[in-house]
Formats: C-alpha cells, structure tokens, sequence
C-alpha cells in the first residue's frame, strides 16, 4: 500500500463512520472500495445497513459498540472522559480543533482518523523526532489502546453485516501494520544503539 | 513506545506551553499550511485557552425530578467537562449531600447510551432508525400537524401527554408550545398525589406542609406511608435529630420498610386501612377527652357531627379488625400521639394510592387537627406544599394563533404546580383527558381522535397503567413523538425521538413540593450531540410551522434558554426568597421567608376560612361530607401487590445508569416465606406474578418484611437487556379523590391484586 493509498483508505474509513445516512455510508464504501486492493463485499440493501449501523454505532438505542475512545479506555466507560481531552490536545499540538467542541466528543473514531491523516501527511512532508514521538504516542498509547477493545466489540455484534465487518478489518489491518513498523523501527533503532 | 517517551509526551500534553511550543516549530516548517482538508478544523486563537490548567469552574444545578428533595447541586467543570457533582452545603436541607440517585448524575450527562440526534423509526417498534436532522424531523412533525388541522378543522388530534420527568419551570413551555400551535387535547392529572391534595384542599382549602427542616421541633413523629430512607434521604437527618431531642418515631406501612427498621415503632397496617386506623385513633381520643377543644370549637368547622360520626360508626375493635394492628396498640399510639407536644404525621403518597385514598389523608388530617397540631412547629399533617411555585410560567403562557378552534366543552387544562386551568371566558378550550387512563382514553377518543402524541418529561410506557392495554393503545396513533434522554420503551414505541438535554445543559430553576429552598439551574456545559432542551425544541418547531403556514404557531422563533429562565423570576418569588435578583442565586440557593409552621395563624383557605372537618365542597364533588371510613377496592387476586419506590431509580429514571446496575442490576418479587411455601417457591427459584391484565417473570426472594397477603416489586426498569415492568399488572383503576385540584383523580397504584407461581 503506497502512501497516497493510504491517505485514501483512511479518508474513505473515516467518511464511512461519520456518515449521517446511506447515502453518505455508500459513498464512503464506495471510496474504501476504491482505495483497498481487492474487492469489497457488495451491499444489496443500503438502508438495511444504515439501520444496523445505528443500532452498533449512533442509537438512539443504547449504541452496542459507540465509537468514542473512553468508552474503552477510561475504568468505567463513558464519554468525554480523561482521554477525551488527550486527544483534544493532540489536534491542538497539530493546530487543529473539532467543529464540534464539547458538543461531540474529541475521541469520536471519525476525528481520530482525521487526526492520522494530518500526521501522516505532516510526517511525509517533513518529518522530525518530536513529531514522530507525537505520531508513536497516538498510534501506540492510544488507537492501540482501545480500538481493538472496539474491533472485538463490534465483531461480537450480531447479524453484522459484511460490509461494516470488512471495514472494521480493513482499519484493523492497517493499524497491526502501522504498529509492527513501529516495532521494527524500535527494533532497529535498538540495535544500532 | 518506550516508557520514557510516553512520559514525555504525556508531559507535553498536559502543559500549554509545551504544545504551543509543539505548534509553533511546525507552523515555522510550512508544513501546516498543505495539510488537506478535513473534519478538524484550524484552530482558533481563543480555543486554546480552552485547555488550561485553571481551576475548576463551579456551576449551580438542582434536581429536576419527582422527588421530594429537589437537591441543590454545585457541578465542577473543568475543561469543558463536568468532572463531579456535589450537593450544595449553603442548602440546609441538601446540607452538602446527594443520594444515590443525584451523585450518578455524571454517569447519565456521559452516558455512551443518551439518544443523541433526532431520529425516526421505519416501522414502530421495528429498531429501525435512521438519523435524520432537526430540520427533517420537524418538517415531518409540522406536515402532521398541520395535516390534521386541515382535516379536522381544528387541532384536538394532537395530544400532549407529560409530566414530572423534569420539573425545571421553563420546562411548562411543553405546554406553552402546544398552546400556542391551538387548542390541543391535553392528558391532564397526575399519577402521583393527586387524592392527597384533593383531600388537603377539602380540609384546609390547600395543601401547605410544614417546613420538613421544623421536623426536629417534634416530640412524635408518624411516618405513615413514606419511606424516606429510600425517597427522601436528606429528610432523615431531621427525623434523627428530633429522636435524639427526645421525640418517638413510628412508623405506619403495610411493608416493613428501611424507614420503618430505623423507627423506634412500626406498625404493620393492612394496605388501604390507614382510614381505619387514624379513625379508631380518634374515636379513642374521643373517649379519653384527649381532644384539642380550642382548636376543634375557634379553629374548625363540623367537629361536632365528625364526633358523633365517630361515637357511631367506629369502635377500636373494629379498627383493629380492619387495620390487623391490636386494639391495645391502636390505643397506646392515639395517647401518645395525643399527649406529645407537638405531634407530627409525615403522610406518603403511598397511602392515598388507592380507591379510598383520599378518605384516608382525610381521616389522618382529621386526627392531626384534632389533637391541635396544626399551625404548630413540629406539628401539621405533613403532605406537600406549593408556597414556592409562583413563577411567572413566561414558558408555559402561550396564545393561540388567530382563528383557532378547539373543543366547546367545560374545562380546560389544570396542573397543581402551576395553577393555570385555561382561559374560562374563551369561547374554545383544550380538551381534557385522564393522563392515568392514557390507554383507555385514546380508545375511547373521537370526533376527532387522537391522531398524534406528543410526549416529554414522561416514559408512557414504563410509568402509564396497563402496558398492554397502552401498547393496543397506541396503535390508534397515527405518530408519536418522544423527547428524552435514554432509549426507553416509549421511545421504543415512537415514530420520531428528539434528543434532550440533562439539567447541566440546560438554564432553568427549581422548587420543592416538601422543602422551602430555590435553586437556580445554570448551563453548565454546552449540550452535547444535536441535543435540545425543550423550549428550544418549541422555537424550532415554530419557526417550521410558521415557514410553511405563517400564523400557525405563536410561540417565539428564536429564543434564548437563559433569557427564558430569568422571565421565570417575578417580585412576588424575590420578596419571598429575601433576594434583589436571580443572580443572588449564584451564590448558593436561599431559602423562602415563612413561619415554619403552616397556617400559622389557623386561618384556612376553606369557605369558612377554618378546618373543614365537615367540607360540603367534598360533598358537592360526590364525597362524603365527613371525613367518615370508606372500604378499599375488592380483592381480584389472592395477593395484593405493592409497588412503591427504589431507592436506585425515580420510577424509570436513573436506573438504566451503569452504577445502579452495579448495585441492582435484577428486579425481583419480594414475599414472605410462608406464602413462598404454600406454593413451592424457594429462594431465588424463578416465578411468574400474574393476574387479569398481565404477567412478568422474575427471581423471588424471601422476606418477612413483607406480610403474607402481599407481594412487594419496584417499579420499572429500562436498558441492559432489561424491561421489566410492574405497571403490566397495574390497571388503571381510579383513586377516589384528584379531579378537583389536578382535573384526574389518581390511580389506584396499591389497590392491585396478582398471584404466583413457579414458572
């Protein structure tokens, strides 16, 4: 996967769990499907899967598997926890803010993806250490500490449909990748030390 | 990542300087300047302020809902984020705590579950919803609306049915909002108190308790019918106080209650029987010439015939039969209650939740003033008040747009908290319907029907009469708008839900119906999601309305909650409170400017100005004059089943939070383990609880805390997997009393029989 495939399949995931009805979660898909290199499931019912995606994601049910990060990573789940404003912060660092300040929480999956955009677009332009720290500590410490909670929650639905489950595993396949190229930089690094 | 790093970075983040410092190296790259744009937004100058390390800003709330506390609330917000509540210590009363239910009040602002954007459900009762915007919702909602106008010719096919789900005043501009679309059919009445305050009204022409805080003053203390370990906990302290003054506390319920363990007495009376009892009690005062002959001969009306009545009717034998509370008791309880000085009884609502029940506060009210401790500090028969409520309802006043037609009959809306009761020189009214009987009612409706329910402040389906009756009910509807918080089972039943606001996202002031103090309810932090509070949700529809028909909705388009709030404040409120201004309230909530003692004076808002223990008013509306015995309702069950409070939840409010599902996350039926035994049930064995209108399953748990004629269960539950529900066995059988100061008689909550058995 080359950068810009990159850039592209993060736009199309992050379009994908902010889309506000089918139509929007068809365009996202469509995007996904164009920015992955096999072929995506089709979907035959795109409001059937809008009703699922609002059962697993937005309600107004109890959410089964919301997509804030303290949901998962503070001990009692809930929003606008402590990690919330971590991740306010760190779109600060980048000069960033949400639209949505203290009205949607910062931790929404859709901000965090755009947030790794702008870092990778940062990092392919002009790379230094304190912004790789910034990229290892968001990557690590936090999309690595409560996405796969939210993976193995949302797999744990059921009747998911195969499209919301490819997605799931497309943004779950990224970030293994992202983290073992952390490792074996790390791993590198330590050995020429 | 190395643990060294993280600590950095995690430094770096929690210091301004040190992530502007971060910014400011890569604005100086350019690199900023080509990201691609996306969700997140440049950042605004001002914006990072937001993130410093001041100290937590303090905000003032209250308790919005049905409980007799009402708790001032201080909030700490930080960050934008409330971080924790307190209960405000400048509050007597509230005294720095909160219960159970006030200190999860976090856990529901933050909750992952709050219904967060307006949506609409494919299919009702399908959990098909698509998210749809403000703007979609109520395009769909005014179409009906005005759908229904064009083909009735008038709008009486929108129905309104809330109540006490949030009792911030500006919360009335429901109402308001439905006035001023039209003459609309209002469900009118109040499942909670309504006989009570019918009755109070007939015998002391209000309904005006003693300051709770005066409690301390008693020398005995009759808690009959109340559990306020479970339902007013900050009550308590003064009923301690007072025992540790010297004063008895007894308590007086069917159930051995957590109130009723901490008494120094407690007596098991028969459901329904209080009548019986205060009546024995009085007849025994009679003969010990234990009564107060001042206050019964300058103070009263109709004591002599209430005497004879007595001398007649009512023997302590036949109180004891009736009540299963010996004879010799019933006689130790009158002489002391007599002889103490001042006596109180504290009368729940539970007690006059039946067909008799506004008989038996009579009866009870009766004894109290006859034994003098009305007027008196430490004294009074203790129910409720309404000395605080008199706001101006700004919200809740509407006009109706010119040409609107409504219904021609008598009446018109009524509500004991606000005292509005319509315009009676209009020419057209609000039709009227009973708000316990929902179900029957929108059966029973027509020319026109109630074609579409509008519901706030009010989960139907868990807190309504007969659940499958409402389920049969509501399928005569043709839409059905919720607005709340949580996915409960009305809004599972809804056709479109509206996101509302928690009190901490919301400008608005609070009283109590028991305690004297005002609170002030600031915005503490910005609503969350698409969420809207109520009057907000009225200019929205109105700006709608009046874009597709100018002229068909009064209620003012653009508003400004706090704005709103302060319309709510009037002289009359400021003089009472000892305040200049709603900002005072800032400072902490104050307390209103009474005599601790109602009617102080022993004048009454009677017709005859005195206590009517003969009131023809109770004669003219079909009751007895007196405050005479009358029989509770025919058993229809081999057991009666009671179901009154948790400590954990306000009906179905608070208890789908993750702390009391922590605490109580099972329902269960309680009964003795005798009854247990004549049907094979053991500890913990599931059972079924059934009776004519429905059937729950549930675990059983054995107590002798329950008599053996009954069954004991705690209201509703919603959310976690669970629906559980008691009002599927609870019919809407009428209370005798309510429809003269709330437009509804009451319904009869513990006058309900059921069965078990193994499942």
């Amino acid at each position: 996967m080359n950068d810009t495939q990159e850039l592209q399949q993060l736009e199309a995931l992050r379009d994908f769990f902010i889309a506000r009805n089918e139509v929007q979660l068809a365009a996202a898909y469509a995007a996904l499907n164009m920015a992955v290199s096999f072929d995506l499931p089709s979907v035959n019912d795109w409001e059937a899967l809008e009703f699922s995606f609002n059962r697993l994601f937005i309600g107004p049910m109890a959410p089964f598997a919301p997509f804030f990060a303290s949901v998962y990573l503070e001990p009692e789940p809930q929003v606008m926890g402590k990690s919330t404003l971590i991740t306010r912060q760190i779109f600060e660092m980048l000069g960033l803010q949400s639209p949505w300040q203290e009205s949607l929480p910062d931790d929404h999956l859709s901000l965090e993806l755009d947030a790794c955009i702008r870092l990778l677009t940062i990092r392919q332009a002009h790379s230094s250490p304190e912004v790789e720290d910034l990229w290892n500590y968001f990557l690590q410490e936090h999309l690595a500490q409560w996405l796969p909670s939210w993976f193995k929650r949302v797999r744990a639905a059921e009747n998911l449909p195969a499209a919301i489950l490819i997605t799931i595993d497309v943004l779950a396949a990224w970030l293994a990748e992202k983290i073992d190229s952390l490792k074996s930089t790390d791993r590198r690094l330590a050995h020429n030390e | 990542m190395e643990k060294l790093k993280q600590k950095q970075m995690e430094k770096t983040l929690a210091c301004n300087h040190s992530r502007r410092r971060f910014l400011q190296g890569l604005l100086a790259t350019g690199v900023l300047a080509t990201m691609p744009s996306g969700l997140l937004q440049p950042l605004l100058v001002e914006a990072k302020d937001l993130l410093n390390e001041a100290e937590y800003q303090i905000f003032r709330n209250a308790c919005p809902r049905n409980c007799y506390d009402t708790c001032s609330i201080k909030s700490f917000v930080k960050d934008g984020v409330l971080q924790y509540v307190e209960g405000a210590t400048e509050s007597s009363f509230t005294a720095g705590g909160l219960c159970v239910k006030g200190n999860s009040y976090a856990r529901q602002l933050y909750s992952p579950d709050r219904i967060k954007y307006p949506m609409k459900q494919i299919g009702r009762g399908s959990g098909n919803w698509k998210r749809i915007s403000w703007d979609e919702a109520l395009e769909t909602i005014s179409s009906k609306i005005l759908e229904i106008k064009a083909k009735d010719d008038n709008l009486l096919g929108l129905g309104l049915t809330k109540y006490s789900g949030n009792f911030g005043i500006t919360h009335y501009g429901v109402e308001g909002m439905m006035s001023s679309l039209g003459y609309t059919t209002r469900f009118v009445g109040t499942p909670c108190w309504p006989a009570g305050i019918d009755a109070q009204n007939y015998d002391t022409g209000s309904m005006w308790c003693n300051d709770p805080e005066d409690m301390v003053h008693s020398k005995y203390i009759i808690v009959w019918g109340a559990n306020p370990a479970f339902c007013s906990v900050h009550t308590m302290k003064y009923i301690y106080e007072a025992r540790e003054r010297g004063a008895k506390v007894v308590v007086i319920d069917p159930l051995l209650t957590q109130t009723a363990a901490k008494a120094d007495l407690y007596l098991q009376v028969a459901a329904g029987e209080d009548g019986a009892l205060a009546l024995g009690m009085a007849r025994h005062l009679v003969d010990k010439q234990l009564v107060d002959r001042e206050f019964v001969t300058r103070y009263a009306l109709g004591y002599a015939e209430f005497e004879a009545y007595l001398k007649k009717n009512i023997t302590v034998t036949w109180a004891a039969e009736k009540t299963g509370i010996p004879a010799a008791e019933i006689r130790q309880l009158a002489e002391e209650f007599a002889r103490a000085d001042p006596a109180t009884i504290w009368i729940g609502y539970g007690m006059q939740r039946h067909v008799n029940g506004g008989a038996n506060v009579r009866a009870i009210d009766a004894l109290v003033a006859m034994t003098g401790n009305i007027g008196k500090t430490g004294g009074g028969a203790r129910y409720g008040h309404l000395q605080t409520w008199g706001f101006n309802y700004h919200a809740m006043i509407q006009d109706k747009p010119a040409g609107s037609k409504g219904w021609l009959g008598k009446g018109g809306p009524m509500g004991e908290f606000h005292g509005a009761s319509g315009d009676q020189q209009a020419k057209y009214r609000d039709r009227t319907v009973n708000i316990n009987k929902i179900a029957q009612e929108i059966l029973d409706t027509n020319d026109p029907p109630v074609r579409m329910l509008w519901v706030a402040c009010k989960n139907v389906l868990s807190q309504d009469f007969d659940t499958n009756k409402i389920k049969r009910a509501f399928e005569k509807l043709e839409l059905i708008v919720a607005v709340d918080l949580f996915f409960n089972p009305t809004v599972e039943q809804a056709d479109i839900v509206l996101p509302t606001v928690t009190p901490f996202e919301d400008w608005t002031v609070n009283v109590s119906y028991w305690h004297y103090w005002l609170s002030l309810n600031e915005q503490a932090v910005k609503p969350l999601y698409e969420t809207k509070t109520d009057i907000d949700i009225a200019a929205a529809l109105s700006k709608k309305m009046n874009a597709k028909q100018p002229g068909s909705c009064t209620f003012p388009q653009e508003i400004d909650s706090k704005q709103w709030m302060e319309k709510e404040f009037n002289q009359g409120i400021y003089d009472l409170f000892g305040i200049d201004s709603w900002q005072q309230l800032r400072q902490g909530p104050v307390k209103a400017k009474l005599k601790s003692a109602s009617f102080p004076d022993r004048k009454f808002l009677t017709p005859s100005t005195k206590y009517e223990f003969r009131s023809e008013l109770a004669a003219a509306n079909g009751h007895a004059a007196l405050p005479e015995y009358k029989a509770g309702r025919k058993a229809y069950g081999p057991l009666r089943l009671l179901t009154p409070h948790s400590k954990f939840s306000l009906h179905s409010q608070f208890q789908n939070l993750d702390w009391m599902h922590d605490f109580n996350n099972e329902p269960f039926v309680y009964l003795h383990p005798q009854t247990a035994k004549s049907r094979g049930i053991k500890e913990g064995q599931l059972v079924r609880v059934f009776n004519k209108i429905g059937e729950l399953s549930m675990k059983a748990k054995l107590t002798d805390n329950v008599p053996t004629d009954a069954l004991l269960m705690y209201e509703s539950w919603f959310g976690r997997k669970n629906n559980f529900n008691v009002n599927t066995l609870v019919d809407d059988e009428s209370s005798d009393m309510g429809a003269f100061k709330t437009g509804a008689p009451g319904v009869a909550i513990h006058d309900q029989f059921a069965d078990i058995a193994k499942a």
